[in-house]
């Protein structure tokens, strides 16, 4: 055990000897690997960063895994009654204990600007729907259940239209005018909260509760551009559940729609209702299976690449060190202590290099430039730096300084003493 | 009870596409602690070979070779390493110095194989044994800034630094001037003599190996014994 313990110490120092000695050559080898880490340890966490943007955009835009949405229409191409849509829709939620459910309308209101009035494209929503679909904002909060008790409708508007505004500060609860054209009042709503943009977007949006909306455009029909209930505007219902009980609760959901919607006198009086998922797991297969395979095979060429020139280096060095090493030899260095050493000093050293690596690679992920860049302003859970792509990076810098150093240990040993002194 | 034995050794190898060449054949020599032997003979005469088997580097073909009367093919390999070096210092020709290390992690160098107080007192031990070579105030010089009698010298005290029983020199003073070489040897005595090790030269040099007190002459892989006088003769001659 003593052996054993002044060995691996003794192995230690002649490494940080050789490293110290050679730092030269070692430094410029031991740059190929860190920059190979850093490459590999980069694309891993940013491929990471990238899906994740891509699984909150596929999120905001269709839920999240897994999504149901709820459609009925009639055979006879009658309008169903949205009251009673509506109605039917409550006790589902009721009945299923299902917490995250939202009516989803799309409609416009006419919103007077100081440069004019605009229709402003509106998303008449219930309150999960913020979580929902990752909805974040930048100012304000979503809506509250104070929010949902309010007279006045609350609005949740997009950065362009708060900044249309002039940005006011929403602890001063700024208000506009919905409908409000030429003199004509329109109805008081309050905005409550803010939510960025993509860079690609122009026009001013915003949410609002789909009751209000409702019971706005009841007491004042005018103010809507569009009727958000069988005026040419259909509501969507959406529900998230879990995925492992999403096929189960489509079967229930589709049969007590179907049976609630039937006529008085028996029968489904051609209703046809659907139920069906939208989000983007919704066939089971990893959908970034492509993006990581990609992601993958970048990352392994490049590594191969940073032990290939480290191999390269650690054969042509390895001739010359045969004198040293038989000097050791003859010193009462066994073939097996020379064999540890040599790979210990390798992979000390590529330990280091990968720690090298791995920081510069969180730095360059990390900062705010690179998140914008990848983000957009879309990313709402900015993931920390994948521990996975740290700990992939220490890995393989160490399997690839075990590699490199295996070839010269090999030699090393095979070295025939006297010849070696000799040469 | 003797040190290092050897009893009719032959060496053979066998060169690519020729037929086995025999390098020593039917050596006998015996070394017993405190002894002085040195041994002469041209370039090709089978010195290397012999140093080899001596140093435990290499084994005989035939014939028994033993160190403190333990045949060595009982040895495993790591054994005999260990063997190596905790019993038997070398001082080479072109002194073998680490480059890049100084004068102090080149003694300290063999003790990186010790263990118990010997590896973790190294430094303190190769610099004693620096001072004992007269080269106190040369600890941290690198190699490359030392004259040749002086990287001897600290070639000398890492072949001593573990308190070898058996030194080898292998033509200690080939690269030295005359009056060097002469100081060099004369350390590897003292210190030699102090220690109670045994001291084995193999040299060309009549002059050196006429400082021992046994010689042998080796001619195509015959060891005999040399006769003292005609040494003597020789290394008058050279002087």
């Amino acid at each position: 055990m003593k052996r054993a313990f002044t060995s691996l110490v003794g192995a230690v120092v002649e490494a940080w000897q050789e490293l110290r000695v050679h730092r030269t050559r070692v430094l410029l080898s031991l740059i190929g690997v860190a920059v190979a880490v850093c490459s590999l340890t980069t694309v891993v966490a940013l491929g990471g960063i990238v899906q994740q943007a891509n699984q909150e955009l596929s999120e905001r835009q269709s839920g999240r895994p897994a999504s149901l949405f709820v459609s009925a229409f009639s055979n006879q191409g009658t309008a169903i009654d949205s009251a009673t849509m509506d109605a039917t829709w409550a006790e589902t939620l009721a009945r299923y204990d299902i917490t995250y459910g939202s009516r989803v309308l799309q409609t416009a209101q006419a919103v007077p600007f100081t440069t004019g009035v605009v229709d402003v494209q509106t998303q008449a929503v219930d309150q999960p729907y913020g979580e929902m679909h990752r909805v974040r904002l930048t100012e304000g909060e979503w809506f509250t259940d104070d929010d949902a008790a309010g007279l006045a409708p609350a609005l949740v508007v997009n950065q362009i239209f708060w900044e249309r505004l002039g940005s006011p500060e929403l602890r001063t609860h700024p208000t506009v005018e919905l409908g409000a054209q030429g003199g004509r009042p329109g109805t008081t709503a309050v905005i409550v909260g803010v939510y960025p943009v993509s860079s690609y977007e122009t026009e001013p949006a915003m949410f609002m509760l789909a009751d209000q909306l409702s019971a706005m455009t009841a007491a004042r029909p005018s103010v809507a551009v569009q009727d958000p209930y069988g005026g040419g505007g259909s509501t969507q219902y959406e529900m998230w559940v879990p995925p492992a009980i999403s096929e189960q609760l489509m079967e229930v959901v589709k049969r007590d729609f179907t049976s609630a919607l039937a006529t008085p006198g028996g029968g489904t009086g051609g209703v046809q209702v659907d139920v069906y998922r939208q989000d983007y797991a919704q066939y089971g297969d990893d959908p970034f299976l492509v993006t990581k395979l990609v992601v993958g095979g970048i990352a392994v060429l490049v590594l191969l690449l940073g032990a290939l020139g480290l191999v390269n280096i650690a054969l042509v060095t390895v001739k010359q060190r045969v004198r040293e090493i038989g000097i050791r030899r003859s010193f009462g260095a066994t073939a097996g202590r020379v064999f540890f050493s040599v790979m210990m000093e390798s992979v000390v050293a590529t330990i280091a290099a990968g720690a090298v690596g791995v920081i510069a690679s969180v730095l360059l992920v990390q900062n705010p430039w690179t998140m914008d860049l990848i983000g957009q302003g879309l990313v709402s859970d900015f993931p920390p730096f994948p521990a996975e792509a740290a700990v992939l990076g220490l890995v393989a810098a160490t399997a690839v300084g075990a590699l490199a150093g295996l070839l010269p240990a090999l030699v090393a040993v095979r070295v025939k003493v006297i010849d070696a002194i000799r040469y | 009870m003797s040190l290092l034995e050897l009893r009719d050794v032959t060496r053979t190898v066998i060169p690519p596409d020729q037929p086995a060449l025999t390098i020593l054949n039917g050596v006998d020599l015996t070394v017993e602690a405190g002894d002085r032997i040195s041994i002469v003979g041209r370039s090709g005469s089978g010195k290397s070979t012999l140093l080899n088997l001596l140093g435990l580097l290499d084994m005989p073909t035939s014939g028994l070779l033993t160190f403190d009367d333990r045949p060595v093919k009982s040895y495993s390999g790591a054994a005999r390493d260990r063997v190596r070096g905790a019993q038997i210092g070398f001082v080479f020709q072109q002194f073998n110095l680490l480059p890049g290390r100084t004068a102090l992690e080149n003694v300290a160098m063999p003790l990186l194989y010790a263990e118990g107080r010997s590896f973790w007192r190294r430094k303190k031990l190769a610099a004693d044994m620096l001072e004992e070579v007269g080269l106190g105030n040369r600890m941290h010089s690198m190699p490359d800034r030392l004259s040749g009698g002086e990287q001897q010298r600290v070639a000398i005290a890492r072949s001593l630094v573990r308190g070898p029983r058996l030194i080898l020199a292998d033509e200690p003073t080939g690269a030295l001037d005359l009056d060097t070489g002469s100081s060099v040897m004369q350390l590897i005595d003292d210190v030699a003599t102090r220690t109670g090790a045994a001291l084995v030269t193999i040299t060309h040099d009549p002059a050196i190996a006429a400082r021992a007190r046994d010689h042998f002459r080796l001619d195509r892989g015959i060891l005999t014994r040399a006769d003292s006088d005609e040494l003597a003769a020789a290394s008058e001659a050279l002087s």
